[in-house]
């Protein structure tokens, strides 16, 4: 039984660590700020609730963005979340908002990769905005590396359509 | 932390401008080329570019092939982009970030002494490295590593 002072620590730890990188992932999938705060908090309690040791800090980190996502991906498939269409007026003031904290010049391309359909939409996030590998990447997702690689590719693909329907 | 991202209008406008003339899916084959070229030396450049070489002539100096980013210089072969060993480099620990998604890659930058480092990450999951001494690049180069050393170096001044 953790003593009420290391339970604070470790709170403390998984906020400075993984917090922001979580909520951007979130983010990602939620498109909101609100949700995506509540899938980060819902990720650590899950973590926190676990007794499971986690073997090394790479482990605890695929395992935080794997629940992350998880729980976008419920929340997502929910009823009530289906009939809930967010605004894209809002999605690219939040984008601009709270988003990633690079110096953005023009997040067209990052709002495109943001409406790909979920399959595409975490693989290429994580290998270009996380910076993550493609065998990081098929390890958080549960996936072979050869699945990431295609999905990597065919996303790619349908980011560029988007662009260009949207071109002027 | 000076992370900026470079995607977006501009590489956009690149992209769709690089598309017309059949550029911009040619860019890892023409980096590889290049630095193919680079390692043979200068017994390659017949090789490499035959035709082109034969339409300078010696004496002109810094021209460029049709192919973007392999420079076919007859005079002096400059040789500003060496491979260098791949670090993993984080974004936090970079100086420069362009993250091209329309066209499967990523690259890092960080000055180094009087070099610049420029890690490249590609959707097939190659990663490749280079030093790029930018005092041996010309400014109009159509060498995207060159440019984007070019870019690392000017940004980190500025700051």
């Amino acid at each position: 039984m953790e003593h009420k002072f290391e339970k604070e620590q470790r709170w403390t730890y998984l906020a400075e660590e993984y917090q922001t990188m979580l909520y951007r992932i979130a983010f990602s999938n939620m498109k909101n700020r609100a949700d995506a705060e509540d899938v980060v908090q819902e990720a650590f309690l899950r973590y926190m609730k676990d007794e499971k040791p986690i073997q090394s800090k790479e482990h605890e980190k695929a395992w935080l963005i794997r629940t992350t996502i998880h729980i976008c991906m419920d929340i997502l498939k929910s009823s009530w979340r289906r009939k809930t269409v967010a605004l894209e007026e809002s999605l690219i003031a939040e984008t601009r908002e709270v988003y990633l904290p690079y110096q953005i010049k023009d997040d067209r391309t990052l709002e495109a990769v943001l409406k790909l359909p979920v399959i595409y939409r975490n693989p290429i996030y994580l290998f270009y905005y996380e910076d993550y590998s493609i065998q990081e990447i098929a390890g958080v997702l549960n996936e072979k590396e050869g699945t990431i690689k295609t999905r990597l590719r065919r996303g790619r693909e349908e980011v560029k359509k988007i662009l260009t329907e949207r071109r002027p | 932390m000076g992370i900026q991202e470079v995607s977006g209008k501009k590489r956009i406008q690149e992209y769709f401008g690089m598309r017309q003339t059949g550029q911009a899916e040619g860019f890892q084959e023409s980096l590889m080329q290049n630095l193919k070229y680079q390692e043979r030396g200068s017994e390659g450049v017949e090789d490499v570019e035959p035709k082109v070489r034969k339409q300078e002539g010696k004496s002109q100096v810094g021209m460029l092939s049709g192919l973007a980013g392999i420079r076919v210089n007859t005079v002096e072969r400059r040789e500003a982009v060496q491979t260098a060993e791949v670090r993993h480099m984080s974004y936090e620990e970079s100086d420069n970030i362009e993250i091209a998604v329309t066209e499967g890659y990523t690259l890092k930058g960080k000055l180094d002494g009087q070099q610049v480092y420029v890690e490249a990450k590609y959707e097939d999951g190659r990663m490749e490295a280079y030093y790029v001494d930018t005092a041996k690049v010309e400014e109009q180069t159509q060498h995207r590593i060159e440019q984007f050393a070019l870019e690392t170096g000017a940004k980190n001044r500025r700051e």
